[in-house]
């Protein structure tokens, strides 16, 4: 085992006697070789929780333990068995990607750098043509995949990868997952936080998602999608507004997103969802439609929507 | 792995990032220099000799002062806004190795305006500087005290208060502390405030070592600057591994 989070509780204090419960009570564990995805809203407390990891806070309640030793007992040592890319952009000034990868590895691994590490990431992810450009002249892009070579060229025990894809382009994106996974083959273990759901359904072994502080389930991505029984959903691309269109009466949960409907059904129900969203399209309310299992994402919204509803 | 090549890593990452932000920096404070020396004797009629060496050798003094406790907490408080100093924080290296890189680099910074300024300050008048073997560990000693203060305070406070802070060291500095004309100018008042705060005992002790013949300074100057020095890098260093 990597990690240990047993019972952190974290709360902010801020003017008067207001108080953030920013972690409540969170318990889970990192196995070697694992990547374990951490998913939950802006605000759920995911960075807090990472930040206490690395021993840049303290919990106050509960312990953590990397490789078996306490991260409270001494920081330095959760900050070298660690390596991170956080979720802000690094500015990195004059720079370049090259430079700044290879001091980190060289930070990182001392005199067992391999500079070559440096060139297979950079070939991996297709950044050749910026590997010699200043930092403060990248895009957005190439500046996250820049500090995401920064935390794997020599990686730590366990690897956290924060956003790790946002501003990346798609093809890119595909690249990157394959880097992690590669880590974890040679045995690093990884913590990936975000709020983009459906990509790390893919990439992940284990999720927790957390909610306002709390995890409100956790396990590999079928368990978690059966929490919310065994469903197909829908996916509806609209053309007209959402008022136009009468949501069947079997749609067991639904939300919206811009142009674009999901809900969930019973499996029996899936010949009569069928003809009813071809009826929306002859009508010309809906432009496309799909039908599929659940995923994490029904899940996720599912449960973080439960949870308001009791509040 | 060892202090040293942590040490080295650090450095490198720091300066290069900042690379030329420095040069611009340094050079600044080539021309500042000169500047303090020869503008100062447009605002004093014909000034003595000794005059003159006052203001030589109060412009090393003043370019500590800017760097330390100016341009330092700028910095500074740009990395807390940027999040480069929440990332710096996760370095698998001892904070205190960041720190000394990061004042090894504002030491380097300053030096070339300092070294300038003296010789072009000899060319011109000939005040009559008799520098000591002092000079050395009086430069560092004087260099570290405000880099230390810098970081102290601008760790400390959030970015909007330290600059504030930093407005008024250097117009302070440059008006109403002795570093450019004698103590016993000022009011009473400030001759006590200085005697506790560090910019009179940095200014003493830089006399002291440029125009050794001319200038003293006293055991208590010294003491005064090793206060400051450790309660400045003592507080950083208290506030980086603060959770």
């Amino acid at each position: 085992m990597i990690l240990d989070v047993k019972g952190v509780t974290k709360v902010f204090r801020g003017k008067g006697k207001s108080r953030n419960v920013a972690n409540d009570n969170l318990t889970f564990t990192i196995n070697k070789g694992e990547i374990f995805g951490l998913l939950g809203q802006n605000g759920a407390g995911k960075t807090t929780l990472v930040n206490q990891i690395l021993g840049l806070l303290t919990p106050d309640d509960g312990d953590i333990e990397l490789l078996g030793e306490s991260v409270m007992q001494s920081p330095a040592r959760a900050r070298s068995i660690c390596s991170v890319q956080p979720q802000s952009q690094v500015p990195l000034g004059l720079l370049t990607p090259k430079q700044a990868v290879t001091l980190m590895g060289k930070m990182r691994a001392g005199k067992k750098f391999n500079p070559k590490r440096v060139e297979k990431l950079f070939e991996a992810l297709d950044m050749g043509e910026w590997a010699n450009t200043e930092g403060e002249k990248l895009s957005g892009g190439a500046k996250r995949l820049t500090t995401f070579c920064m935390a794997v060229v020599a990686p730590g025990e366990l690897v956290i990868l924060d956003e790790p894809t946002n501003d990346v382009d798609p093809v890119r994106r595909r690249y990157l997952w394959q880097v992690i996974r590669d880590l974890t083959k040679n045995g690093n273990s990884v913590i990936l936080v975000t709020h983009n759901v459906m990509e790390a359904e893919k990439a992940v072994d284990r999720v927790a998602i957390m909610d306002k502080g709390k995890i409100l389930i956790q396990g590999d991505p079928s368990e978690v999608k059966s929490s919310v029984g065994d469903r197909m959903r829908i996916e509806l691309s609209l053309e007209k507004e959402l008022k136009h269109i009468e949501v069947p009466s079997w749609a067991l949960s639904s939300h919206q997103n811009g142009s674009r409907l999901v809900f969930s059904m019973d499996p029996s129900k899936v010949s009569s969802t069928v003809n009813w969203a071809k009826d929306q399209a002859d009508k010309g309310l809906v432009i496309d439609y799909a039908l599929s299992p659940t995923t994490i994402e029904d899940a996720y919204i599912e449960l973080t929507a439960k949870k308001e509803a009791v509040l | 792995m060892g202090i040293v090549s942590h040490y080295k890593y650090v450095f490198q990452i720091q300066l290069i990032r900042n690379a030329g932000f420095f040069i611009f920096i340094a050079l600044l404070q080539i021309l500042i220099s000169i500047g303090i020396v020869i503008g100062f004797t447009y605002l004093i009629p014909n000034p003595d000799t000794e005059t003159i060496l006052f203001l030589a050798t109060g412009a090393p003094t003043i370019i500590f002062i800017f760097t330390g406790l100016v341009i330092l907490p700028q910095q500074i408080g740009n990395a807390k806004t940027d999040g480069y100093m929440e990332y710096m924080r996760t370095w698998p290296v001892n904070r205190s190795v960041i720190l000394g890189a990061d004042t090894t680099i504002w030491l380097l910074i300053t030096l070339p305006g300092i070294i300038v300024s003296t010789i072009v300050a000899h060319l011109m008048f000939t005040p009559g500087y008799d520098i000591s073997w002092t000079v050395v560990p009086a430069l560092l000693m004087i260099a570290l005290t405000s880099i230390g203060i810098g970081y102290g305070f601008s760790y400390l406070l959030s970015p909007v208060a330290s600059m504030g802070i930093s407005q008024a060291v250097v117009f302070g500095a440059l008006m109403f502390s002795p570093v450019n004309f004698p103590m016993d100018r000022l009011p009473e008042w400030l001759q006590s405030l200085h005697e506790v705060l560090p910019i009179y005992s940095m200014a003493e002790v830089m006399r002291a070592s440029l125009a050794a013949s001319t200038f003293d300074a006293t055991i208590g100057n010294y003491i005064n600057l090793m206060v400051w020095c450790i309660l400045g890098f003592g507080g950083a260093i208290f506030i980086l591994n603060r959770k």
